[in-house]
């Protein structure tokens, strides 16, 4: 009897072990068919370190590369990219205030919150009107003030529409700072804040920053160079900024792609005090049916 | 207790066998095996009015596929633009036309590359059909910079403001070394007298 | 003290005498004076020297408020330059014989202010050690290149124009002065180039002097507006205007007439010249002051009445910042105090004495100096675009010890640039035809001209 009963046990605690050891098999085979869906961070990819060690590094480490892609080195970003005349359209029936397009070229650009590249403005027109958000950045113009008034062409135009700096050629003048007129240029006073950068310096990316010399938002020249979008387009929650070659007549921010002169015959879009002749490249769409009331934007505490 | 240890293991084991053809059917779900590959055939209407593309699908039988939503892109620089209506829907005989419009910009040479996609079908899988056609307008490569402007680089400057400004400082410094010389004329004239 | 017991070397001419003692002897009032010079300007190179290490950030200059009183001490020299041709073109070819002692020291302020210009330009810049930069890409385009050239050009001219005066002058110490140090007999017999008198040279050098003074007088206009035109290629309230070129050259006049009246007065105090720099030299500046402030109030008035009564968007702003708000204060001191106070007292002979006209004159140039910086600092605190979300300090300007430590230091380099040329070369032209006074024959050697 003891005999049979210790062959059932045996059995049954074998039956036990497989079906307990099956259902941890089949759900783990089950999670792990479901996570094969989406190959985010848990994914994990072998990198070889410059001292011979192979290291496993989650992928979201490996995004943190990508901002130090370089750019042109100084000579050859003065071309620009063949083919292709870069524009810009901002939404300003989208925007909240969100500040994410800041925080994204502040983290890309090694920025500090009072010298940004790209400042959200709140704008109101005149009494009456209503206030809204307005994004700024530099308006890459096709009649530059800033590129005519510079002694050492250290800022320069290129065929692609795009204003850079050059700042190993800079000498700190700031003649540009007063000449442009939507005071989008901001100036290293003391020590850039990044520290001693180990890259090799393209005006495309405008990494490493030197002491005595001015910067501005470049259009991410780096990223267009492999046709992405500029980080400040893909950061935006709300897609308020449009991105495109004005050649191609499209943009898009990141979701909607849209027929540039389209967007602007529909929308009404206008540039920023057009008539100083300075030729913006970005456009703005008026705020009309927004999107989000304009006091939530003063509610969001600001991003660093 | 015989009774509930065996009704606990007979769970145990559905459930095993239930996750089991649960996790089989979800692999395989996501094996395209099981949804259909439909055949796209694109055709062109080129005449001086208008562009059309004419697409029909059909399965692997060879019937057309009709309510088969269609999307058709060009590619751009970024991301590609999408033209026709917002949904191209296939009538019964499989076919949907659609308008490519008469200004889109191309490359220098006028080509434009048309993406014909099959997205998120229940039936069929993605499908991208790609095609380069010369619909497009041809666009000139930029040569503002190469003009002589205010802005450009130094040695593109407007020819009137180098002309000025050359003459000017070659008159003014001509009359500094006019001057130069001639005081060396002076320092050269030794007088007899004291 | 002791040296003026020794035997010190007497002169033909009382004229003489007078002007050259100051060549041979050093007071111990100057030794002080230039001792005290230097230690101002030690000290500014130490600020300098702590702004070359961590950037321009010991400046109060930020983003919006990026240039500061560099740039607007520079604009105050360049405009100070223009005295030297105001005497020695603009009354010369008029034949103001009364003005012909006081050239000299006009041209010697004239170059040391552009020395100073050029220095403290450089001072201004992010990067100083580029400096080459502006030569190897220069950019025609550029106003910043146009000014580049002009001052370069004015420094050559204004030394040129020193030079050409001083030259029978150094030929004069060359022969004369005798217990001078060895390399001060070198220095006088190099620069003399031979000049001997010899009739021929005296007519080559009137005719360079003649044609350099006629030379002089476009390029010193040119200076001026082209500094201007650094404000009116932009697009900011208060620079951007039509007026700014003539509203500069005229100030600068006015601002460099009062200056000779300072110089006047120390000269004639200090190397006892009484004789020379007589009153009626002080009542005839005193006129040309008025004159020349009339002529700058009137560019004023065109300056601030246009803007004033349209009130255009930021340009409204700033002009009631100016009239009513921040800078008002300093705004009417300097109107008020330094053009139209001045102006009023001058109309009255009693005013046109020695020491009163010198204080007025004071009250000028400190008028003159402020009045450039409230021509840069408020209207780069007016952007079209408001200033949000920057620190506060970003909204103000106001000047760090260093900045003005190293401006202090450039006055004291414009000074100590005059008190050692007022030791090397007579401080009045010695050799020049002059009426001094008729009791005093001098030698005069310029027989054809009278």
């Amino acid at each position: 009897m003891k005999d049979k009963n210790l062959k059932t046990d045996s059995r049954r605690q074998f039956i036990k072990k497989i079906s307990t050891g099956g259902i941890l098999a089949a759900s783990g085979l089950a999670l792990g068919s479901l996570s094969s869906c989406k190959e985010k961070s848990a994914e994990k990819t072998a990198v070889l370190t410059a001292d011979g060690k192979l290291v496993q590094v989650p992928n979201s480490e490996i995004e943190e590369m990508e901002r130090l892609n370089p750019g042109a080195p100084p000579l050859e970003a003065r071309k620009g990219i063949p083919g292709k005349k870069f524009v810009m359209v901002v939404d300003l029936s989208r925007c909240r205030n969100a500040r994410k397009c800041v925080a994204s070229c502040d983290k890309h650009h090694d920025l500090t919150p009072e010298r940004p590249y790209i400042k959200v403005l709140e704008m109101k027109d005149n009494k009456s009107s209503s206030p809204y958000w307005m994004p700024k950045k530099c308006f890459h113009c096709d009649n530059p003030p800033c590129v005519k008034v510079c002694p050492v062409g250290a800022t320069f135009k290129r065929s692609d529409g795009i204003v850079l700096i050059d700042n190993t050629r800079c000498i700190g003048c700031r003649f540009c700072m007063a000449a442009c007129p939507y005071s989008a240029r901001v100036f290293n006073w003391g020590a850039p804040p990044e520290g001693k950068l180990d890259i090799p310096y393209s005006p495309e990316t405008s990494l490493p920053s030197r002491k005595g010399t001015v910067a501005k938002c470049d259009f991410c020249p780096n990223m267009l160079r492999e046709d992405k979008l500029p980080h400040c387009v893909t950061a935006c929650p709300n897609g308020v900024i449009y991105f495109g070659n004005e050649i191609e007549d499209t943009v898009t921010n990141g979701e909607e792609t849209v027929r540039f002169s389209t967007l602007l015959k529909d929308k009404a879009g206008y540039r920023y005090m057009e008539d100083l002749g300075t030729k913006p490249r970005v456009y703005y769409l008026p705020p009309v049916n927004r999107l989000f009331p304009f006091e939530e934007g003063k509610e969001k505490p600001e991003e660093s | 207790m015989k009774a509930n240890y065996n009704i606990i293991s007979s769970l145990k084991l559905g459930l095993a066998i239930f996750f089991l053809f649960f996790s089989t059917a979800v692999v395989l779900a996501q094996d395209s095996d099981a949804m259909e590959d439909a055949n796209i055939v694109l055709s062109f209407v080129d005449d001086a009015s208008s562009h059309k593309i004419i697409a029909k699908a059909t399965d692997k039988n060879g019937e057309p596929i009709a309510d088969l939503d269609l999307y058709f892109y060009v590619k751009r620089t970024f991301s590609n633009l999408p033209f026709g209506d917002v949904f191209n829907t296939t009538d019964e005989d499989g076919t949907v036309a659609v308008d490519f419009p008469k200004d889109l910009p191309g490359d220098h040479e006028g080509n434009v590359t048309i993406f014909v996609k099959i997205k998120d079908s229940d039936l069929y899988n993605d499908q991208t059909i790609e095609t380069v056609k010369n619909w497009g307008v041809p666009t000139a490569l930029d040569s503002t910079t190469q003009k002589r402007t205010l802005w450009a680089a130094g040695a593109n400057a407007p020819i009137p403001l180098v002309l000025i400004i050359s003459s000017l400082i070659v008159s003014i410094w001509f009359i500094i070394f006019y001057i130069v010389h001639i005081l060396v004329r002076i320092s050269k004239i030794r007088s007899i007298k004291t | 003290m002791k040296k003026e017991d020794h035997k010190v070397q007497k002169f033909d001419t009382r004229k003489e005498n007078d002007l050259f003692k100051t060549l041979i002897l050093t007071s111990k009032r100057y030794k002080l004076w230039v001792a005290f010079l230097l230690l101002v300007i030690l000290i500014g190179l130490f600020a300098y020297y702590r702004q070359l290490k961590y950037g321009l950030v010991v400046t109060a200059m930020r983003d919006y408020t990026s240039w500061g009183v560099y740039i607007s001490n520079f604009v105050f020299f360049v405009a100070i330059s223009l005295v030297g041709s105001l005497f020695s073109s603009i009354l010369k070819l008029n034949k103001n014989e009364w003005a012909k002692p006081l050239t000299r020291i006009s041209e010697i302020i004239a170059v040391s202010a552009i020395i100073c210009a050029a220095a403290i330009i450089i001072v201004d810049m992010g990067r100083p050690d580029r400096f080459f930069n502006v030569i190897r890409y220069m950019r025609i385009q550029s106003p910043i290149i146009w000014d580049v050239i002009i001052i370069s050009t004015y420094l050559v001219v204004s030394f040129l124009l020193l030079y050409l005066s001083v030259l029978p002058d150094l030929a004069l110490c060359r022969d004369r002065l005798k217990d001078i140090p060895k390399w001060k007999k070198r220095l006088y017999k190099i620069t003399a180039i031979n000049w001997s008198n010899d009739p021929e040279q005296v007519r080559l050098l009137h005719k360079i002097t003649k044609i350099l003074s006629i030379a002089v007088l476009p390029v010193a206009f040119a200076i001026h507006t082209v500094t201007s035109w650094l404000f009116a290629t932009t697009w900011r309230p208060g620079w951007d205007s039509t007026n700014l070129g003539p509203y500069f050259v005229s100030g600068a006049f006015m601002a460099g007439a009062a200056i000779i009246i300072i110089a006047m007065y120390f000269i004639r105090q200090n190397l006892k010249l009484k004789a020379y720099i007589r009153e009626d030299h002080f009542d005839k500046m005193g006129k040309l002051l008025v004159l020349l402030s009339l002529v700058y109030l009137y560019f004023n008035i065109n300056e601030y009445l246009g803007p004033a009564f349209k009130m255009v968007g930021v340009e409204g702003e700033h002009i009631t910042e100016l009239f009513a708000g921040k800078y008002a204060p300093m705004y009417w001191l300097v109107q008020i105090g330094g053009l139209i106070l001045p102006i009023a007292l001058l109309l009255f002979k009693s005013m046109r004495k020695p020491l009163p006209i010198s204080i007025i004159s004071t009250l000028v140039i400190l008028g003159a100096w402020f009045k450039r910086f409230l021509i840069v600092i408020p209207s780069l605190q007016h952007p079209y675009l408001p200033i949000q979300d920057v620190p506060e300090s970003y909204r103000h300007y106001v000047p760090t010890w260093e900045e003005w430590m190293i401006t202090l230091a450039s006055f004291a380099w414009f000074l100590l640039i005059i008190t050692i040329l007022i030791k090397l070369i007579p401080a009045l032209p010695v050799q020049k035809h002059d009426h001094v006074s008729k009791s005093n024959p001098i030698l005069n050697l310029i027989k054809n001209e009278s």
